[in-house]
This record gives structure tokens, sequence and C-alpha cells, in this order.
């Protein structure tokens, strides 16, 4: 599908690197050499029961021995991840983690394209800070070196966000397929990265205005997207001869078979839920993918009609916080993505409070699930509050964003005396 | 015995005059054999059989026609009703309280020793009311019957371990068309379920008592006293009926006990036991309608014992009582001149092998569960291992690994078949062939992850952990060759001795805190009520510029 496009993109890179870029890729590989794999594979917050590399692990032995990993068990990944893992990618630990570090650098080199696009100059002195901002996020490290497959959505979100700044729509919609394959609730992107290859990646917060491309161009995008998913799903179900990976894989984030805690807001909430209400809860929160996160898509995306990159943004934020089965690498996109924004850091309200609970949570959530789950001196609710004061944060920065984002327009701060509020 | 020949043959007449179809007769024989073990304990086993000659377990295509009418003199009616009731070819429960010492005790007389509850049953597959609901209703039945948790024992731990189970009377052809057009293959197939956390006691023998044709007030189960086997070292209770293809129906009624004298008041440190001291009864009367009831004394290798009164016959040291002929009341009893010595060591090679299961690790989300195999013999054997596993633990296969003796050898395990986990829903079943090397032990181990529950799942005392099944192992001919994995096809394997069970395992689990469902609904719903309210608020509203008073 031929796309023009009207504004000018960013000259596209050679791969001159500085050397602050090559000691942070070198950087990056020595760690994933370290093989911590091992050690933090049991780690709830870096690995959900849906993205955990052990678990990639299992379907492929029983994949290999003629068993149907989707006959049950707790094999939650895509028939996609399982045949190329089952063939072409690594099994082995050591081989994955250095596989994962190239994923990590293959998303901040997508990350530093969306800034160049966004910015539309071509290198600069900032590129290495937001490849850094990606990389060194603790919350984007850590969830790698445990080689959760989570690592590999991010990669496919940038990926797909930086095909649409570029214009390259089959490319784009593919990987967005692909995307919707690994994780459903990622299904919430379409709209805003679909309104972005029809759009432009460029800053308009400043200068609102009805969206000025044409709306139908939408409609032939729609069916690519669906061709693309359709073909997809055909061949996951003729990877696995059946239709039980359907119920397995994206029936379990809709249904939460699986009470393994994790750094989000709902294994607690259905741990701890009634019998009796558990179906309209699950209907009302955790089919929020056709309920609760939907409602979110097209307000965003209405608002931020003359950003859709922005809007994209925000959307990865409240995916973040109310996807099931999150990890840290979830809200550790938004945060990294943050950087994509210059213009709106001066207008954050509260990012010192924001940080501040995040460094809260973040120093909690280790220590109370070890104290509730080895030690045996702590419990669930320990947990629980941690997990609440991280979606605190999350909620914080989520919501600081949308204001700065929205702030921007009535520009610069007012003179002594005025404040701009919302009425 | 003559006797009982005159009971029996005028009510079989009888039989023979109500059911037109004159071929039923009926047959009650009862057996006690004690067996004085090495560490100075005494095993009592208590088989109790009626055979129903000429009778075929129910096809299941006629569930939904009149089934013909039931008229038993010695069969248990309760049991036979619901055996024609669920159309049930084979069935066995056990509910067994402790936990077989192999290495003391040797193989069991009767080998259903799991701890806890176990019941299996063959059913033929076909016909107007599934296999899955009539092995629901026979479960439900057993457990009023029994008085027993058998109900619980539902899908989420039901499974089909045909290989590990195999029927142990003939299983019926049924081959050909019926009247209602339709055609049987005679197709069987097991269910299977535990209940480690079951115990049995006094509500449990009543029924079993209820069961026999004298009850308890005659023969040998006047010894079933609730007082003196329940206080036993083990002891469990079995029921297995089985269709013996030209006889008929045979039901056996099992109690099993292992009673040790010396504790016994008043024993000094010798194990003297007699029927009195073990079981504080007698046979006073014999059960008149028993073909056949006897005592069997295994007696000891020492030649220093006395065994009072003499036995009618003593042949390949065992001393047969006749209790229709002996003098009543009759009281064996077998007493030793010297103190009991412990043995220092036991004969490690009473079983072909011997099996130690493990579950290590002290986190509550996961473990790594091992398993050690030991052969006692110098010749290759291979045993089937079979692990029926509730979803609360959800094996990582690919971290299975075998050691022989400490090293890594993968082709240890063969014949691999599983069948994983659904979560509230269905067991794992994990079914695989070990070759144990002469004389070498096999470490079997892999990482396992526990579930995290719903807070009603947990059962009241929820901080003492989960019971998990024995696994069990049968010694096998393999007779398909070995190295391939995956092979669904179990059939091939010929079992070459009895069933041996692990002990149980309990789990810990991670609770959640059952006080907060109504304060982790608030919470929970407030944070995502004021994000979402702060996101439409912040979208909705409208900018404006405010004077700000000074």
């Amino acid at each position: 599908m031929a796309s023009t496009s009207k504004v000018p993109v960013s000259p596209h890179t050679n791969l001159n690197f500085s050397p602050t870029q090559l000691i942070l890729t070198a950087a990056r590989i020595w760690l994933s050499s370290l093989n911590l794999a091992d050690t933090f594979k049991h780690s709830l917050e870096l690995s959900s029961p849906l993205t955990s590399f052990s678990q990639v692990q299992e379907g492929i032995y029983l994949f290999n021995h003629d068993i149907d990993p989707y006959s049950g068990g707790s094999f939650r990944h895509s028939p996609l991840l399982l045949s190329l893992f089952a063939t072409i990618l690594p099994n082995s630990k050591r081989l994955a983690s250095i596989l994962w570090a190239l994923n990590d650098l293959i998303a901040a080199y997508a990350m530093v394209q969306i800034f160049r696009a966004r910015q539309n100059i071509g290198r600069s002195p900032r590129d290495t800070l937001v490849a850094a901002l990606y990389i060194l996020n603790p919350y984007i490290l850590l969830p790698s070196l445990a080689l959760s497959t989570s690592s590999i959505e991010n990669t496919l979100i940038l990926l797909s966000i930086m095909f649409a700044c570029r214009k390259k729509t089959s490319a784009s919609i593919f990987v967005l397929a692909f995307l919707g394959h690994l994780s459903l609730s990622s299904i919430v992107m379409v709209l805003p990265v679909l309104l972005l290859l029809i759009g432009n990646p460029l800053s308009s917060l400043a200068s609102p205005k009805a969206i000025q491309s044409n709306l139908k161009r939408l409609a032939p995008l729609f069916g690519e997207f669906g061709l693309y998913f359709g073909f997809l799903t055909l061949a996951s179900t003729l990877i696995c001869g059946n239709w039980a990976w359907v119920s397995q894989t994206w029936g379990a984030t809709l249904t939460l078979p699986d009470l393994t805690p994790t750094t989000g807001l709902w294994w607690y909430f259905f741990t701890e839920m009634f019998d009796h209400f558990r179906p309209f809860f699950l209907m009302v929160f955790n089919a929020r993918h056709s309920v609760h996160l939907i409602i979110y898509v097209v307000p965003i995306c209405l608002k931020f009609q003359y950003d859709p990159l922005y809007a994209s943004f925000l959307l990865l934020g409240v995916l973040s916080l109310f996807k099931s089965y999150t990890t840290l690498s979830d809200p550790g996109l938004f945060l990294s993505m943050i950087a994509v924004f210059p213009e709106i850091h001066s207008y954050l309200r509260y990012p010192i409070v924001t940080a501040l609970l995040h460094l809260h949570a973040s120093l909690l959530m280790p220590l109370f699930d070890h104290l509730w789950l080895n030690q045996g001196t702590g419990n669930a609710n320990f947990f629980y509050a941690s997990t609440l004061v991280f979606a605190c944060a999350n909620g914080a920065a989520l919501v600081d964003c949308l204001w700065a984002g929205l702030r921007i327009a009535i520009g610069p701060p007012a003179i002594d005396g005025y404040a701009i509020e919302q009425e | 015995m003559r006797a009982s020949r005159c009971l029996i043959w005028p009510l079989s007449l009888l039989h023979i005059c109500l059911t037109v179809i004159a071929t039923s007769y009926e047959q009650f024989d009862e057996d006690l054999v004690l067996t004085p073990l090495p560490d100075g304990k005494v095993s009592a086993a208590f088989t109790f059989t009626t055979l129903l000659y000429g009778a075929a377990p129910r096809d299941p295509h006629t569930l939904n026609s009149p089934d013909e009418s039931q008229h038993y003199t010695l069969f248990p009616l309760a049991l036979g009703q619901l055996l024609r009731e669920h159309a049930v070819t084979e069935l066995h429960l056990a509910l067994n309280a402790g936990n077989w010492n192999y290495a003391r005790w040797g193989s069991p007389p009767d080998p259903a020793v799991g701890t806890g509850g176990e019941l299996w049953a063959w059913m033929g597959t076909e016909g107007p009311t599934s296999i899955d609901a009539r092995w629901r209703g026979l479960r439900n039945s057993l457990a009023g019957l029994f008085c027993a948790s058998l109900g619980a024992l539902d899908a989420v731990r039901t499974t089909a371990p045909a290989a590990a189970f195999p029927p142990e009377g003939a299983l019926p052809s049924w081959r050909g068309a019926h009247d209602n057009g339709t055609t049987t293959s005679g197709a069987h197939e097991i269910r299977h379920a535990s209940l480690p956390a079951e115990h049995v006691c006094t509500e449990n023998l009543t029924p079993f008592l209820k069961l026999l044709p004298c009850k308890a007030q005659s023969g040998l189960a006047a010894l079933l006293n609730p007082h003196r086997l329940f206080g036993a070292d083990w002891h469990g209770l079995g029921v297995h009926v089985r269709w013996v293809a030209d006889a008929g129906v045979e039901v056996r009624l099992s109690f099993q006990g292992v009673f040790d004298p010396l504790r016994a008041p008043g024993a000094r440190g010798k194990s003297d036991w007699s029927l009195h001291s073990l079981f504080d009864r007698t046979v006073s009367r014999s059960c008149p309608v028993a073909t056949t009831s006897a005592i069997r004394v295994a007696l000891p290798n020492s030649d220093s014992y006395s065994l009072v009164p003499e036995p009618a016959s003593a042949a390949g040291g065992v001393a047969v009582y006749d209790v229709h002929t002996a003098a009543k009341p009759l009281n064996v009893a077998l007493s030793y001149p010297n103190t009991f010595n412990y043995p220092s060591s036991y004969a490690s090679n009473s079983t072909p092998f011997s099996v130690k299961r493990t579950l290590t690790g002290t986190s509550q989300a996961w473990g790594r569960l091992s398993v050690r195999i030991t052969n006692h013999r110098s010749e290759e054997m291979h045993v089937l291992y079979l692990e029926t596993m509730p979803w609360l633990l959800q094996f990582h296969l690919h971290t299975l690994t075998a050691r022989v003796d400490g090293v890594l050898d993968d082709t240890a395990i063969s014949h691999l078949t599983y069948t994983p986990a659904i979560a509230h829903a269905r067991p794992t079943m994990l079914q695989a062939v070990v070759r144990l090397p002469p004389r070498a032990t096999v470490q079997l181990s892999m990482d396992v992850a526990k579930a995290f529950l719903r807070y009603t799942e947990h059962p009241p005392d929820a901080q003492r952990g989960w019971d998990l099944p024995p696994a069990v192992l049968v010694p096998v001919n393999v007779s398909s060759p070995l190295g391939q994995t995956g092979v669904r096809g179990a059939g091939a394997f010929v079992p070459t001795g009895p069933r041996v069970y692990t002990s149980t395992l309990l789990v810990d689990l991670a609770t959640p805190d059952f006080s907060m469902p109504y304060n982790v609904i608030i919470f929970t719903c407030t944070l995502v009520a004021g994000i979402f309210g702060t996101v439409f608020n912040t979208l909705t509203r409208r900018w404006v510029i405010v004077r700000v008073k000074a």
C-alpha cells in the first residue's frame, strides 16, 4: 500500500555510532552475558505467567514431544512465538540472553528513530540520551535480563510506531498485528497507530486543531490490519492443528485463570473476589478489553486527533496500568517514552511526586514479594499494598502527562495574579 | 462347613425359583492372615469374598431400559445396586490411614495402600449416559454408602491411568448389535481419583460391616473392633469388585492393619500377641453362611515360639485354623520366650525397589519435586512411574532430569505420557517408564510451580497446606522398543509386580488474607475509578484563565 508523506521525515540513519552508543551497546551485551536469567526467573515483577521464558521452554519441550502445549497447563504464549523459538530462535538461556540484548538495542534504535521523526531532525547528541533512557531504564533492563517476552512486545510496539512515523504502512500494520497476537490487550494501539499513519508524528500539542487527514483513509488500513491479523490467526491454527490456543492465550488475558501475583491491579482483586461476583467483575474490568480499556481509546484519540503520536503514548500509559498480567516493562516503556516528548517536560506538575512514588513502589515490591512468599513473615496484603502504590505512581504519571499535553496549548505560564486551570 | 452348605443350597434353590434365569448362586469366603513383621509389629489382613456366580456387569447400553431384578442373599445389595445403576464393570475403593512402610513390612497383602482415599473404576464407554456422568454418580453414591468425602473426587482430581491400573478381572466384550439399533465395541475406560487428605475411621467401618452377610456378629468380622483397628499404626479398608469371566461378579472386602504388640500394655518387651490382645475380642461363633472361614498365621523364622491352640494344618510356614471346626472361643496366640530385639538393619530386598519422593524449596511460589528410586536387585528393571497431581502443583517438564547414581542420564526415562493440568478443572497426569540399572539409584527431579488459589478455594485450615496424592510405581516389562518419548500408546506395558505407592506430600501454598475481600474490592475500585475520573475530567473540561486572589 503506497502512502505519500507530506511531512518531511528525518533523513535516515547511517549506522555510525558515537563512542557513547558503542559503550552502551557493549554494556548491555556484557550484562546479558552474565546469565542472570536464572537469578531473576522466579521474580513476580519481572515476568508474568504470560511472558515468562520458563513457560516458553516448557511449551517448546511439549511441542517437540508431540504433546499439544495448548491442551492445558500453564503455557500461554502465542503459537507464533512458540514456532519461532522451536525453529529459528535459540532455546538455550545463554543465547536467548544475547537475543534479548539485541532486542533491547533494536527497541532503543526504534525509539531514537521515533524521537528524530518527532523532532524532525537527523542525528543529534540527544540520540544517545534517548537510547540510554530506554536501555538503562531498570523497569526495562531487569525484565529483559529475566528474559520476559514483554521486552519483545515493547520492541514490537516501538517498531510499529517507528514504521508508522516513516509511513511504512504495511510494515507498521503487520508488526501491530503480530503484537496483537502476542498480547491481545495491545489491540488498543491499533487506532492511534493508524491515525499516525495517515497523520504525521510532528508535535502539534501547542496548536490543537481538527484532524486534517481524510478519515476515510482509515478504512483500508483497518482492512489491512484485519487481513494480517486473520492471516496470523490462520497461521497459528495451522501451527497448532486446532483452535485450543485461542482460549489458552487470548482467553487467559480475559478470564484470568492464573492468579499469580503481578505488578498489575487484578491478581489480588480476583483472588479476593466473591465467587458470585466474579463473572460480573471479569466483564467490567477484565473483559475491559471490550469495556474498560476500550473506553480510553476513542476519547484520547479524539482529544489528541492533531497529535496521534501523543495519543499512542498516552494509551501506552493506560495499557501499562490496566492490562492483565503486566510486568515492569509495560510502565517502563511509558516512562522511557517521556523522553520522546521534551516539549511537555516543563509543564509536568508533579514529576518529583511521581518519581518518589515509583521509587517507593519499586523498592517495596521485591521486598514484600520476598517477605510474603519466601520468608513467610509478610502476607499477601503487603505485596498488594505495594502494587497499589505502583498503580498510583503509574496513574500519576499518566494523568500528569495527559494534563501537560493539554496545558501546552494554553501557552507559557500565566502572568502574576492569574492561573491557568480547568473549569 | 456342613452347616453353611445346608444353608446355601436351599437359598440357591430359592433363587432359581425367583429368577427365571436360573444361574446365580452365591458363595461367601472369609480369611484372616496374620503376619509377624521384622520390626515386631503384626500385620492382620481380613478378606471377605462374595462371589455371585453367573452374574455379569451391566452393559451401559441397557441403562435406559429396566434392569433385571436383583435378589441377593449374601452379595451386598447396597453395593450391587449402585454397580448396576452406574454400569460399573470393575470397582476399587481404598481408604487408608498412615504410610505403609515398604522397607520394614515388605509388600502389603492388598497392594492398594496409598494414604487417604483412592477410587478407581473400569466402565464401558458407550451407552446413553456418558462415562463421566456415571463416574460422578458412582463416587457420589459411594460417598453416601461409605460416609466418606468421595464426592470431593471430582473432575479436578480424576485421571485415566490405564497402564498403571490394569483391570484385575476380565472386561466383558458386549459385542454386537442391540435392539435399539446401536452396536457395541465393548470399549472400557478407567477413571481414577485419589484424596490423600481423607482419613478412614469408624463412620466408614460401620457401613463396611453392613455389607457383610454376618455383619460383625459372628465369624472373622467379629474381630473388627473399631477401638483397636483405628488405634493401629497403619490401617485401611478396601472394596474391590471385579468380573471373573467364567465365574461371576466377585466382591472382595478387605481390611488391613499393622498392630504393634510391643506397645500393648503388659508387653514387657516381648512381641507376643493373641487375637484378644490385638482386637480385644475372640472368635466365639463362626459365620454360618461362609463356605470357608480360615485364619492363617505366617510362622516366624525363628524356632523359639509357641502357637496356641494347635493349628489344623501347618505347612509351608503357614499355620491354618478353620474357624468352622475349631474350638470356640478361638483365641490364636503366638508367644516368644525372649524379649524382642529390634534388628539393626532391615533386609533391603524385601521389595524389589524402594522409592522416596520429596518436595524441596522454601518458596511458596515454586519448588522442586524429586523422586529417588533404588533398585535392590542385581538385574536391570523397568518401572512405570505415574504421577497424578492436582493442578495446584504445575510441572515444568522441560526441567525433568534423571540421574543414575548421581550421573545425568536422560535415557533412564522413556515412554513419557503427559496430560497437562487445567487450572480449576483437571489434574496433571505424568507417566513415564524409568529404567533402573542393577543396584543403582535413579533420581528424577523437576521444577514445579505452586498455584495461587482464589480465596474461596482454600480449605478452612489453609495454613496447614495441601496434601498431594502418592505417586505410583509399577514394575513392568516393556515390550516395545525403548527410547521413544511421547508415545501415547501406553498399553504396551505388562506389570510384573504389585503397585508401590510413595508417601503423600504436603505443599505449602501462598494464602491471601481471608478477611480482606471487601477491602480489596474497595481499594482497587477506588483507584481505578480515581484514575478513570481524573483522565476523563482532564480530557473533557475546558481551560480557563482565572484571577488568583492575592
